[in-house]
Order: C-alpha cells, then structure tokens, then sequence
C-alpha cells in the first residue's frame, strides 16, 4: 500500500501577478492574417507542390511565348526538312546534335553507303527490313536481301507433295561441236548445312523427255562435290554433232521431310559466237543472292523452279553509322546551276555583285541572304554573248530561305514542322479550351449546385435525376455524337466538354450547400431579413468556394487529357493546332523516330504531373478543415 | 434495404433506358451512309433494314419520304426504291426489335450484312480477358503497395512511394505505352509491338500480353496505392486503434485486425465496381496495340461511318458505366451494414 503524501500549501507560497495592474484590452501582438494569406503560407510550406507551381509557370509562359516567337514554320508542309533529328548542341557533340545514329545497319555493298541513310521514307526502310529475317539457318523464302550477296540457292523438295523437285534454266542452249563446252557446279555440301536434310540428286542436260535425249552429268548420288564436266566430250561419246537443251538438278522426292541441295554457282563455258557466249553467260551465276534478286521473282530469271526455293546463307554486310541530318538538308549546295535571271534577281536586291565579262572571279557576295558562296564557271550564250547560268558552290539552307542553319530543339516531323513550336501551339490549344470550359463548368455548376442544394425538396430530386441521367452517358459517347453532328472544331469541342463537366462542380457545390444551410449564422442572417440571393452568395457560397475552386484547376487537365484522347480515336480537333492530333499523327514513327513521340509526351506528362502537384497542395491549403494541422 | 436496392436498380434501367433511347435518335439523325459492297450486299442490306422497319421499300419513286437512300437495279422488269422511315418511327421499330427479337441490327461498312451481337461477340472476349487479368494484377499489388506506405508513414518508403504514385497517376495510357513500346520493343526487343495474331504461338501469346496488361492495371495500381494509403492512414490515428493498442494488442495485431478490415469497407466496392468498369476496355489502348476488343470496334466503326455498330458499341459503354455505379452505391449497404444507403436525415 503506497503511504499518502501531504503537502502543506501557506498563503505566502502564492504571490498575485496583475495585483495592481489595470487589466484594459490590449492589441493582439500577433499580425493579423486573411484566408487567402494563411492558404498561401501554408501552399509555401509544401515543397513537391510549389515546385509543381514552378514547372506549370514556366509551362504556360513557354505556351505563351514560343508559338509567338519561334520563328520556324508549322503551317507550311515542306517534306525536304522531315524527319530532321532534334538538335540543341552544335553538330559532333555527340548527343542532342542533330545527327541519327545507327547500329547494326544493312550496308549496301554496291553504293557504299548504309542501305537506308540516305532515304528517310518509312517505306524503303521496312522494305528493307523485311528481307532480315534471313537466318543462317534453314529458312527458306522467296526473296533475299537486295544488299546480300553469295549464298546459295536452295533446291528442295516439298513434303506435302511427294514429288521430285525441278531447277532448271529455262532459257534452252544451243551447243555444237564446234565450241569446248564446260559445265562448271559448285554445291554446298555438309559443312554448310545439316547432312541429313541433304537430298539425293542428280544433274543432266535435257534435250527432251526421252531418256536418249538427255545427258548425264552427275547420276542420282549424295555427293555434293565440285562438278567439272566437259560437254563437248559427252557430245562426242554420245555421237551428237549437236545439241539444244537445258541444264536440270532434280532432287529426289522423300514423303517424310523435305530435302534439298545447295548451289552455289553454275558456269557455262566455251561458246564460240556472241550469242551463244551471251546465252551462256545468262545462264551461268557465280553470286546466288544476286542472281535470285535481278531475277522476276516466279522463275528466277534464266532459271525455273518447281518447288520451293530460297537462299541459303546470302551474306549481309551491316555497319553503324552516324550522319548528320541537318548536313543532309542544309548542307553544301555544290556545283547548283542558277539561272541569269535568278542571278539577277540577288544582284538587284544587293546581295552580291557579277561581271561576267570578267568570269567567276568577279563574284562578290554582299549579303549573308545570298545562297552563293563562290562561282565555279558560267554558261554565255554563243550568239547574244550574254550569261544564261552560273554552277556555284553554297549552302542549301541559304536557298531555302534561312540566314543561317536552322536548329530544331526537338526535330521536325513528317510535314517538316517544328516539333517543339508546335507541341507549344497545341499546349496553347488546349490550355485556352481547358481554362474556357472549366470557367464555364465553374460558373454554371455554381448555380446549379447552390440552387440544387439551397432550395432543396422537389427542385433538388428533379435536378438530381437530370444530373444523374446527363452523367450516365460516358464523355466519350457525347463526345463523339457532338463531334458527329457539329464537326471537329473548338466550339463542337468546348460545347461537349461543358456538356458532361459542370456535374462535378454542381455536385460538389450542393453538398457543400446542404452542410452549410443549417448553420446558425445562416439562420441569424435569415432572421434579418436576407433574400434567397444574399443568403446563398454572400453567407454560404464562400465557404464553399475553396474546394470547388481546387476542381476547376483539376478540370483543365481532364480537358487536356480528353482533347488528346480524342484525337487517338480519329476525333481530333481540326483547323487549329492540336497537341492530341500531333502525337496521334506521330505515333506511328515511334520506332523509327521516337523523338515525335517520347518529347511530346514528355512535355505532356510534365504538364500534368504539375498540374497534379499544384492541385493538390491547393486543396490542402485552402481546405479550412485542415488549417493547423501542420 | 431491399426496398432501397429495388428503387436502385429500376432508376438504373430507367436512367439507361433514357440514355440509350437518346443516343438511338442522335445516331439516326446521322447522314445516311451508303453501306459498302456489291448490288447483293447492298439489296440484302436494304431488304433487311426494310424488315427491320427502319427503311420503306416502295415500287416507285415516293418523293414525299425524302431523300431516295437506294434504287434497286431493274430485275424483271421493276426495281425497289428505298428510303428512311422518320427517326421516331425507326425509334418505335428499334425498340420492338430490341425487346422481342434481341436484334440490334446489322453492320452496313464495317462487315457488311453481320449482325452487330456476332461483332461484339466475337470482340468482347478479348477486352473481357485482358481486362480480369489487369485488375487481378492491379488489385494485389495496389493495396500492398498502400499498406506499405501507410505502415511507414513519413518515412523515405513512404516518400517514394507516393511520389511515384503521383508521377504515374498523372501520365495518361497513351503516353505510358509510348515509351513502353519504345522501350520494350523497338529498343529491346523482348516484347511485340503489336497485338499477335491469333495463329501465333503460345509464348508470343502470353508476351502479348505483357504490355497492355502492365498499361492497363498501371493506373489502377496507383489508384489503390493512394487510395488504402489514405484509408490506411484514417483508421489508424482513430481512437479505437488506440484503443486496441491500449488493451495490449501488439500493433501487428490491431492493424490486421481492426485496422485492415475497417479500411477495406471503402476500397472494397470499388474493387467491385472497378471489375465491371473495366470490362469496356481502354480505347486508345486497344487501337493503340492492335487488340481486337470492343474499345478498338469504336475507333473501327468511327472510320467506317459503321454508325449502327458503333451505336450498340456505346450502347455497351453506357450501360457498363451504370451497373458500374449501381454495384458500388449496393455494395456500400452490403459490405457495411452501418452505411445505410438512401436513408433519410
């Protein structure tokens, strides 16, 4: 059991504070502070939300100013400057310089270039593409790369089809005994390929369908070495003075699997007129991937197949490369020819001056406008001695109309617009139709909320049901039937987005009525004789105003998000510049050119994440419930 | 409450009801739209919209009906002309079509002379079974998520966390799967780029899979990460936590036990609600990656001015949306008797 404690107070242990002090209302030493002023100190006091505030500034100044200022073109489709990379550092940096690099590129042996440098269209880059898919295995197709060489052509029987399979050239040969003819095969052998899947075959020339009519070059066997064979010779044994016919390899049918040879060259040799060397020469191949791609693709050219047939092993060469796109386009203009008139034209304007009496050392340019650098010769004119043209060095993007190389902060797309001035111009877009339409849901959902919620009774439950029955219909069906009946411009776009947005402010406004018309100082206000009207906007209303506020800023992003959603499903706005429409358009360059795709998006999503953060903090700090809890 | 879920679920067949009838006569007052093919295709078209009461055939011109919409080559000597019954007329016979026959009519562009059920059917399987597998994959890995996050309030798990969430909640699906496909598939190459087709095989299947999955239950992911984590948090600065703690509960037990089931009676419906909303698909999604689901059949029959198709394809939306709604008011009343939905003051 604890003992109790006691402790003695006396009257002398107290002492009065304020015993002779006037006590009189004294001025509160704390500043005074308004809503809107404790709202912002505490939006300050959170640090992700007044970054968001930051960005979505330099945002909307950005949407502001680079679709006035920015000089480039996106009004105008000029298909020579697409698909340029986006550039921010000068050209050799190594990145964000305007060059495209590739890795693993077919290189075209012939021309010496990368196969698909050169061509920006998305057509011969997947042309090319598809003929990748050979694979050093056993793959057979129907067509080979056009920058493969070597290789060899498979001959192959079908399983299905339990019948012999035919290669043979089509063109029919004369030989005679005048001429040494030399069948020259090389074929691919079990190094190459599988041995099992090696057929038995034979080879002969083939005058006609009876046996006496045919040669034989190699009988039915599986040996698949070097054949040398002296037609001329056979002829001779065989006691033909001469011969027309074609050369065969027949591959014995199997109804198991399909088996095959592989050729690698064929030589004829040893005609003794042109034409018949000419024959021969069609005839023969040494490169199988080139002879099957010069050939029309259903008889192989000089050749015919009855079965399946492909290429085996074509060798591709591939490179990595780096060029720069802005060179490709605005690079050296060399050796241009212009007209004397053209000529004329910059000398008249003061671009430069010429004498060609004199010759292209006469050449002065005056004008960073004029396109010539320096002239290399002229053309005059033998009868009137006067100058008709001049070939001179310059620049193209001097001819195109620019001072100096243009620079694409995110690159250009397909019709050659300024990726970044126009993600800008479509922002400005739908930030015009976001804050139009959420000023609109604002001031319309006001009313009908505080109607709604402050009369209550059979206004309320009637004006419920039509919200409930205009809130059914999914946005994008009464967008779509908007845009179907009235068009895709902005106004079919504002009147839709007004149609289904104002139900969430007028909701949020009806609740927030019926909390507040109970209160006692409505009921005070009341008492006092205040009509409906003054009750509503001066008594209830502001205390209201800060959540509803909050949505509305929500409510510009939806609008931005729906726009692009739009133009996605085919709906996009037309006849002003639309972010939606320009990524949608874009998207299917993603592989090829993510840059029209990943900088917009990027642009987009930091867009909204902003917006988000400066939301947010905005419901917070102005939520009064939450005042003080920080 | 039985009452309660009665009156519910009649206003919703009358609020869908109204907005469907709507919808049917804005998409009638649509141009006519010739539908494609050859004169069979086309006067089988007619003939069974003649059957369906939304066209007259007459034998001879009939100026007084409007515009001609189609004239029969001459067969025996007489051909048909066609033209449109007045909407409310069409409205009347869509309705007796509807109730009696489940006819909601026949495709004109798109595929020409199929009934618009066999197109939504042979579609709906697609977004229905790429729809389940993201909320079975969302749901779980959302409320962990938020559990998480509200176990260690204020800590660094808890900062990066919602951070992310709120990066990833503000990216729309369009832009995520952009740099998903650029990622994935064009830079990596591990996953297609476009929804295989039906003969590929098994693994291409399931890799197909992958992308839309991971785009679609993105979104949710998030939301039930923010959405438990703010429950979470609620229930367990509440008395009655401190209560459980204060009788000798150790903390793992008062959430798992008084925390977590109080926190679900809201996340709860809207898992439920979420399953039915879902059903419809994403759109853009599906026309994105070339799935063959009901949301790309709008952007399909969109093109093709398939404006009978695209009509049972909103009619589809539409009704999804209210059960939606429906589902999570009664699923409120069910899982916590103490909300009583619709009670008076």
């Amino acid at each position: 059991m604890e003992e109790k404690r006691y402790i003695d107070f006396k009257p002398d242990d107290f002492t009065l504070v304020q015993q002779n002090v006037r006590i009189t209302d004294k001025k509160l030493d704390t500043k005074p502070t308004t809503f809107m002023k404790d709202a912002f100190r505490r939006f300050c006091k959170n640090k992700s939300s007044v970054a968001g505030a930051i960005i979505l500034a330099i945002l909307i100044v950005l949407t502001i100013l680079v679709p006035w200022l920015s000089p480039h073109n996106i009004t105008n489709v000029r298909t020579s400057e697409k698909f340029l990379a986006p550039k921010l550092f000068e050209a050799g940096t190594g990145y964000w310089d305007g060059t495209r690099k590739g890795e693993h590129v077919v290189y075209d042996a012939v021309n010496q270039v990368p196969a698909l440098s050169d061509k920006y269209s998305v057509a011969s880059i997947q042309q090319s593409l598809i003929s990748l898919t050979i694979e050093p295995d056993h793959t057979f197709i129907d067509s080979a790369s056009p920058y493969g060489t070597g290789g060899y052509i498979v001959v192959a029987t079908d399983a299905a089809v339990a019948d012999k399979d035919v290669f043979m050239s089509s063109k029919p040969i004369s030989f005679t005994d005048k001429g040494a003819y030399m069948l020259d095969i090389v074929l691919g052998d079990e190094e190459n390929v599988n041995a099992s899947k090696l057929g038995e075959y034979c080879v002969y020339l083939k005058a006609g369908e009876r046996p006496e009519d045919k040669i034989m070059v190699r009988d039915f066997s599986r040996d698949y070495s070097p054949i040398s064979f002296n037609i001329s010779q056979a002829m001779k044994d065989a006691g033909m003075s001469s011969f027309t016919g074609q050369v065969v390899f027949e591959v014995r049918s199997t109804t198991d699997a399909f088996r095959y040879i592989l050729v690698e060259s064929v030589k004829l040799s040893g005609g003794e007129r042109a034409k018949n060397l000419d024959d021969l020469a069609a005839v023969s191949f040494d490169n199988a991937t080139v002879m099957i791609n010069n050939a029309d693709k259903n008889d192989l050219g000089y050749w015919a197949c009855s079965g399946r047939k492909g290429i085996h092993n074509s060798e591709i060469f591939y490179c990595d490369y780096v060029i720069d796109t802005y060179m490709l386009v605005y690079g050296d203009a060399d050796l241009v020819t212009y007209s004397a008139t053209e000529l004329n034209g910059w000398i008249d304007k003061g671009w430069c001056s010429y004498d060609y009496t004199v010759g292209p050392e006469s050449f002065v340019r005056l004008s960073d406008e004029c396109p010539v650098d320096t002239v290399e010769s002229q053309t005059v004119l033998k009868v009137t001695k006067k100058l008709s043209s001049i070939t001179a060095r310059g620049w193209n993007y001097r001819k195109m109309g620019y001072k100096e190389m243009p620079k694409f902060l995110f690159g250009t797309d397909a019709s050659g617009f300024d990726l970044w001035k126009r993600a800008f111009a479509g922002l400005r877009t739908s930030l015009i139709l976001g804050v139009c339409t959420a000023a609109f849901c604002f001031a319309f959902g006001l009313v009908w909320g505080a109607i709604s919620g402050y009369f209550g009774g059979n206004v309320d439950l009637f004006m419920e049901r039509f919200c409930e029955i205009l809130s059914g219909v999914p946005w994008i069906v009464v967008m779509t039937l908007f845009i179907l009946h009235l068009g895709n411009n902005i106004l079919t776009f504002f009147l839709a987005l007004c149609m289904t947005g104002w139900m969430g402010t007028a909701a949020r406004t009806r609740t927030q009525f019926y909390r507040f018309k109970g209160r006692e100082y409505v009921l005070a206000s009341r008492t006092l004789g205040s009509s409906d009207i003054r009750l509503i906007f001066k008594h209830i209303l502001p205390n209201s105003m800060g959540t509803i506020i909050t949505a509305s800023v929500f409510m510009i992003t939806s609008v931005i998000f729906s726009e692009a959603t739009l133009a996605y499903l085919n709906l996009g706005l037309q006849g002003v510049q639309s972010f939606g429409v320009m990524m949608a358009g874009n998207q299917q360059y993603l592989g090829l050119y993510p840059n029209l795709v990943i900088f917009p998006a990027v642009i987009l999503a930091l867009m909204e994440i902003s917006f988000n953060l400066f939301g947010n903090g905005l419901r917070d700090a102005i939520n009064p419930s939450l005042k003080g809890s920080d | 409450m039985g009452k309660y879920v009665l009156k519910r679920i009649g206003l919703a067949f009358l609020t869908t009801f109204i907005i469907l009838s709507l919808t049917f006569i804005l998409v009638k007052l649509l141009p006519f739209e010739r539908p494609i093919g050859g004169t069979q295709q086309q006067i089988a078209y007619f003939d069974k919209q003649t059957h369906l009461g939304y066209v007259y055939r007459f034998e001879k011109e009939m100026p007084k009906y409007g515009q001609l919409l189609y004239k029969s080559p001459a067969e025996k000597g007489r051909s048909f002309y066609y033209y449109q019954v007045p909407v409310l007329e069409q409205y009347v016979n869509w309705l007796k079509n509807v109730v009696l026959h489940w006819d909601w009519g026949y495709s004109k562009t798109f595929q020409p002379n199929v009934a618009a059920s066999v197109i939504i059917m042979s579609r709906i399987w697609y977004s229905v079974r790429l729809n389940i597998i993201s909320v079975i994959v969302s749901v779980p890995i959302g409320i962990l998520l938020g559990i998480w996050a509200a176990l260690k309030k204020n800590s660094l798990t808890d900062h990066t966390i919602s951070t992310m969430v709120m990066v990833f909640i503000s990216i729309p699906s369009f832009v995520l799967i952009s740099f998903v496909l650029r990622i994935f598939s064009y830079g990596l190459d591990w996953l297609p780029s476009t929804w295989p087709p039906d003969t590929a095989s098994t693994a291409v299947k399931i890799k197909g899979y992958i992308i839309p999955v991971f785009c679609l239950s993105f979104g949710s992911i998030c939301g039930y990460c923010r959405f438990t984590r703010a429950e979470l948090c609620e229930v367990i600065e509440s008395d009655y936590l401190l209560l459980a703690r204060t009788k000798g509960l150790t903390r793992r037990q008062a959430i798992v036990r008084h925390a977590l089931k109080n926190a679900m009676v809201p996340i709860f419906p809207s898992i439920l609600a979420e399953f039915i909303g879902i059903l419809g698909g994403s759109m853009i999604l599906e026309s994105l990656y070339g799935i063959p689901g009901i949301g790309k059949l709008f952007v399909l029959s969109l093109n093709y001015k398939d404006y009978d198709i695209l009509f049972v394809d909103m009619a589809i939306f539409t009704t999804i949306s209210l059960l939606a709604g429906v589902v999570l008011d009664l699923s409120y009343g069910f899982i916590d008797p103490r909300i009583r939905m619709g009670a008076k003051k």
